[in-house]
């Protein structure tokens, strides 16, 4: 999105409060959905119930293409269409939900580097394991990816993805990468993070911010779901207190509000639990 | 036009205008001696042999089919009609750049005194031509480049090949035609192609790939058409403020699709008619051969043409479709109906009537439309021919309805819903005839009947296409 329509959309924004239908969609929940999807979707999520905003999940074969960057999940509230966790921060900070209002300029740079690492390392990292780890993208990604599509379209959408995602990672320098190299590169990562988490129960202390959204949405993820082996999610159980931190964040932000009783169609798309 | 060359023959009593042959093109040869002179006009003569010449590539037993009416001839002016016939059939085939008739009497050990021999002198069109043009339009510039293989293998078969490479998008077709030898008209067409249109009045973007095969055939009055058809279409939002029931539709479907068109057209001309009618009747079924797409879609036209009072033409068309969703999936957006616009419904915006979300058009499952025009020749032109020719003036009464049906209602519902909100429109304006398969229409339209949601085109409305109510 363009500098003038972000602020465009964020004045309109700002004027209506949050209704009650907004709606965030992704991927087919059982057949469908990729690791770095849902993870990107739990965050969201996580994000939106951190923030008290109610939203609805919708799961939907062509979300990907659905969304206007192309990338899931996107919500639509009101109107409006955003898609992934910056924008959608910014638009509920135009219409007063914000949770990093309470920090000071420097935390706020500072929770800004860390999900830039994030982002660049899990994120990055989900993706080379799912499209360029060969038996991963035979076994899982590709199958899954294309399960909504009939033959011939389904292998030349996957085969296209795979393709695309490859080509994203030799921009990023990732390409010559061995699996080994990026299970090191998660570790690395998971250590910072667990380091600056320390023993407090969020990232800055009592009140989650949206890093603790996405931190949870990714590890989370990476712990509950199956891949062809668990060498990733064994990285991440190395660090116990991220691991008693997503306990937190599902303990506190799922579990209590599904058992209000919510219908099938739920809002509570998070998937297996942790305990 | 060709020469037909005779020689031998004294003069030619016949006017030779009937059968496209000027007099003057015969070339009456000096007669060399006189006792071998004889009128043959109505005396009867065997064509003895038809040769063609100048065949480079050309099988013989292919254009053996088109001339061999040749020897039914039982007179002169009978081999002079069926020699240009059979010119004509051979340059229907798209194979000859030009054709030419000779017919002499016969020579040799085997001659017989009141035989012929008719020789056809054809010079065939080069193995590969080529083009290339650049086009501007749609916020887009794009260059064309287009080659052909005419008569590939010898027997009428064409290959073509389109590429357009623009600064947005890239599009190509590749085409492979098979004529039946002997009977031209019934062919075999496979095509690949991959095509991208952007639909504003849908806010809608379509990159279609696919691959078809189409068969054509003659059935006494009537053609036909059988096609299968496999596409992979992508739809996606032209801009981001797109409606959601628009982006909802968005992503990939995979459609295939079996369909059959009959058509009786007893027009003498496609665009601006005389008399003549025409019924096109088209039928498809998708998903029986697989894909993601399922439905069956129904839809006519019917045109009717009558010569008026004082030159004028009183033409009635009818235009109607219904699609049905099977299996209980919902029909997409790019296979539904549109209706609206200046080639339909005047006086309505291009495909502006009808279910509607946020200023998005959606198509519908079922519509009509019928019009009634009388078409005159412009007033004051000082004489028949020339450019005024080209132009009619028209008056016009268009009406038509377009909605979703609930299946699961009679068919009586589904009239009531197909008459209740009808949109109508009146006026008159200028019709231009472009070539035979384009007309440009400039008119002044008061639409009525119009229903919430439809955008309209009050006054003058400017409009082009090839196919009009």
């Amino acid at each position: 999105m363009s500098l003038a329509a972000e602020a465009f959309v964020s004045q309109i924004a700002a004027a209506e409060p949050w209704p009650e239908n907004a709606t965030l969609y992704q991927p087919l929940k059982e057949d469908q959905i990729l690791l770095s999807d849902c993870a990107s979707s739990l965050a969201v999520q996580a994000y939106l119930r951190m923030c008290g905003l109610p939203v609805q999940v919708r799961c939907r074969a062509n979300a990907e293409y659905m969304s206007p960057s192309g990338k899931v999940p996107f919500i639509h509230v009101g109107n409006q269409v955003i898609s992934e966790l910056g924008p959608i921060v910014q638009f509920t900070k135009a219409k007063g939900h914000s949770l990093s209002d309470g920090l000071d300029d420097v935390q706020r740079a500072e929770m800004k580097a860390y999900m830039e690492l994030v982002n660049n390392m899990l994120l990055t990292a989900e993706l080379y394991i799912q499209w360029c780890d060969d038996n991963t993208a035979a076994e899982i990604s590709r199958p899954r990816y294309s399960s909504p599509y009939s033959w011939p379209l389904n292998q030349i959408l996957a085969y296209q993805k795979q393709w695309e995602i490859r080509r994203k990672m030799s921009a990023v320098g990732w390409a010559g990468k061995s699996l080994e190299q990026v299970y090191e590169d998660v570790s690395q990562c998971c250590q910072a993070l667990s380091q600056r988490l320390g023993t407090q129960p969020y990232f800055f202390n009592k009140q989650p911010t949206e890093l603790d959204a996405l931190v949870f949405g990714h590890i989370f993820t990476i712990l509950t779901t199956r891949l062809t082996n668990d060498e990733l999610a064994d990285r991440i159980k190395a660090y116990s207190n991220l691991l008693a931190f997503c306990r937190r964040i599902e303990q506190s932000y799922f579990d209590e509000q599904d058992k209000d009783g919510q219908s099938g169609s739920s809002r509570f798309s998070k998937g297996p639990s942790l305990i | 036009m060709g020469t037909v060359h005779a020689r031998s023959m004294d003069t030619l009593p016949m006017q030779g205008r009937d059968l496209g042959v000027h007099p003057d093109d015969l070339d009456v040869m000096e007669v060399q001696q006189e006792t071998k002179q004889e009128i043959l006009e109505n005396k009867d003569v065997v064509v003895q042999h038809v040769n063609i010449e100048g065949l480079g590539r050309t099988k013989e037993d292919y254009l053996g089919y088109e001339i061999s009416e040749v020897f039914n001839a039982k007179n002169l002016v009978d081999v002079m009609k069926k020699s240009h016939e059979a010119r004509q059939r051979l340059l229907r085939l798209g194979i000859f750049k030009e054709v030419e008739v000779i017919i002499d009497i016969s020579e040799g050990a085997d001659a017989l005194p009141n035989g012929l021999d008719v020789t056809f002198e054809v010079t065939e069109l080069k193995r590969l031509t080529g083009s290339y043009n650049t086009m501007v339009g749609n916020n887009e510039g794009s260059m064309v480049l287009g080659i052909k293989l005419p008569n590939m293998f010898g027997r009428g078969e064409k290959l073509t090949f389109q590429f357009s490479y623009g600064t947005k998008e890239t599009s190509y077709g590749l085409s492979f035609f098979k004529p039946q030898p002997g009977c031209f008209e019934r062919n075999f067409t496979l095509n690949l192609y991959k095509v991208t249109g952007q639909f504003p009045w849908s806010s809608l973007k379509e990159t279609d790939r696919g691959i078809s095969t189409e068969l054509n055939f003659p059935l006494w009055m009537t053609d036909h058409t059988l096609k299968w058809e496999g596409v992979w279409r992508e739809l996606g939002c032209l801009a981001r403020s797109a409606s959601f029931a628009v982006r909802e539709e968005s992503g990939h479907t995979l459609k295939s699709a079996l369909s059959h068109t009959m058509v009786i057209d007893t027009r003498n001309s496609a665009i601006l008619p005389k008399k003549g009618a025409l019924l096109r009747i088209n039928q498809e079924l998708a998903g029986y051969t697989g894909g993601d797409a399922s439905f069956l879609k129904e839809d006519f036209e019917l045109q009717l043409n009558k010569p008026f009072i004082l030159g004028s033409v009183l033409s009635a068309s009818l235009w109607g479709g219904m699609l049905f969703p099977i299996g209980g999936q919902p029909t997409s957006i790019a296979d539904r109906f549109y209706l609206g616009g200046p080639t339909s419904v005047r006086g309505f915006g291009m495909y502006s009537i009808g279910p509607q979300s946020e200023g998005d058009y959606l198509g519908g499952e079922a519509y009509w439309a019928g019009g009634i025009h009388l078409y005159t020749p412009l007033p004051f032109r000082s004489s028949r021919g020339g450019l005024a020719d080209l132009f009619r003036t028209h008056f016009f009464l268009n009406a038509g309805n377009l909605c979703n049906l609930n299946y699961g209602e009679g068919p009586r519902a589904h009239l009531q819903k197909l008459a209740e909100c009808i949109r109508w429109s009146y006026g008159a304006g200028i019709v231009l005839k472009l070539g035979n398969i384009a007309r440009l229409e400039l008119n002044y339209c008061i639409p009525m009947g119009v229903q919430s949601g439809d955008r309209i085109c009050d006054g003058v409305q400017f409009g082009a296409g090839i196919r009009f109510l």
